[in-house]
């Protein structure tokens, strides 16, 4: 069962349009696992529509219609429509299967997740320490940092806060740290200046999205190595 | 109150027309009442979120994406209202995207109706019969105290965060949330109608 959902405020932002790229990315990918927010969101769509309705109307420029008419009759007797070539058969199907095609964790993503990863092909892992590997995903964008979070079954993360606000959204597996357990749907915004330890449950282990608005600091015993400045903070 | 919402309706049956078969006289009444709500939503009393020539070019888009989307629009899941609403919001995240896109933005080809996605089969555990009430959520609207309802039209209107709010009423990033919270609250009623039973 999901327990962590993103709050009103958020949902108000991605349903306006308002809420960052990377960030409405983790909201859409909550929302597919999340029959409940889904709902929510719907809700607030219908905002959107009654100011829509009840707008003042301000008169298009003149010939508004001829000129969308026109691009219309022109698509329409063009050869063959983008969409259309493009909708057939991926690729990527028949090829080879890789390893990520065999990957556990990445076998029932929701869709803006699967879209994400084909576009990411093959996803290079990193080794951060011996419980945490990360991969970074282009997602076309660069105000944060969005990736892939593995931590291995009992795994446990070095202690870390972050610069900015982090979301983290649990795709496989599950987690905890001093404030609870997470399974798959579970959406975890933090503040900056939070601070957080998080450890794979022993039996499997635990895929997340992070989506990290600047680089994280990392306040394990080898923090002054990945950041200098940290090693002047109080512990 | 009636005929108003029978008014809603109409505007989904013609939507179902171009949709089922590409009627051209039903799009073209389509067009003559939502293009200039769609200019009159970005470019009105505040006027700041785009120009009128950058308004008529969203019309265009919006009305163009209308005519090519309107087989996937589904009456009894959304109002005509609701359903260009989102149109029109996709398409300005693109517009904006388009024109503000720098040079070191990585790669990578999510688009913005994969994270946008109103799809019906991006929702398969929700059967939702929606009541056509839009006609309610604008009077809701109007009641709310105008604090509240100007933050919510800066979200949607204007497209601003809500620290973009924040700073631009001056006010503490914990207040426009606690407005914004406060208008949902007060809208809820008239939302949860729509959305359930």
């Amino acid at each position: 069962m999901i327990r962590h959902h993103p709050d009103n405020n958020l949902l108000v932002e991605y349903a306006s349009g308002s809420l960052p790229w990377a960030m409405s990315l983790a909201v859409s990918a909550h929302l597919q696992l999340c029959p409940q927010c889904r709902r929510e969101s719907e809700r607030l769509n219908h905002i959107g529509g009654g100011l829509l309705d009840d707008c003042e109307p301000q008169e298009t420029c003149d010939g508004a219609l001829d000129r969308l008419m026109q691009r219309i009759d022109h698509e329409e007797t063009a050869p063959a429509e983008p969409e259309q070539c493009a909708a057939p058969a991926p690729p990527s199907r028949r090829s080879r299967s890789t390893r990520d095609d065999r990957d556990p964790a990445l076998a029932r993503l929701p869709r803006v997740i699967r879209k994400l990863v084909g576009s990411n092909r093959p996803l290079k892992w990193r080794r951060v320490s011996p419980s945490l590997k990360t991969s970074r995903l282009a997602a076309g964008q660069d105000r944060y940092e969005v990736a892939f979070q593995r931590i291995c079954s009992g795994g446990k993360v070095v202690e870390h806060d972050h610069r900015g606000r982090e979301v983290t959204l649990v795709l496989y597996g599950s987690f905890s740290d001093a404030d609870g357990v997470y399974t798959p749907g579970d959406f975890l915004l933090r503040e900056p200046g939070e601070v957080h330890q998080p450890i794979a449950t022993q039996d499997q282990e635990c895929l997340c999205l992070s989506v990290v608005e600047a680089p994280v600091h990392v306040k394990g015993p080898l923090g002054w190595l990945v950041n200098p400045l940290l090693s002047f903070r109080p512990a | 109150m009636q005929q108003t919402q029978s008014r809603d309706d109409d505007w989904s049956k013609l939507l179902v027309l171009v949709g089922s078969r590409q009627d051209r006289a039903a799009f073209e009444r389509l067009f003559h009442h939502y293009a200039p709500l769609i200019k009159g939503f970005h470019y009105s009393r505040s006027a700041q979120a785009f120009s009128a020539e950058a308004a008529d070019e969203l019309v265009q888009e919006v009305m163009f994406r209308v005519w090519r989307k309107a087989a996937s629009f589904d009456p009894t899941r959304a109002s005509a209202n609701t359903w260009i609403y989102t149109i029109m919001r996709n398409c300005r995240i693109d517009m904006l995207r388009r024109n503000s896109r720098r040079q070191d933005a990585d790669g990578g080809d999510v688009e913005v109706d994969d994270i946008w996605d109103d799809s019906p089969e991006s929702q398969p555990l929700l059967v939702l019969q929606h009541k056509r009430s839009q006609r309610d959520i604008a009077a809701g609207l109007r009641s709310l105290p105008a604090e509240q309802s100007h933050v919510l039209e800066k979200a949607y209107m204007e497209g601003k965060s809500h620290s973009e709010i924040s700073n631009e009423l001056g006010l503490p990033l914990g207040t426009v949330k606690s407005r914004v919270r406060l208008a949902l609250k007060k809208l809820e009623a008239i939302l949860s109608k729509q959305g359930a039973s």
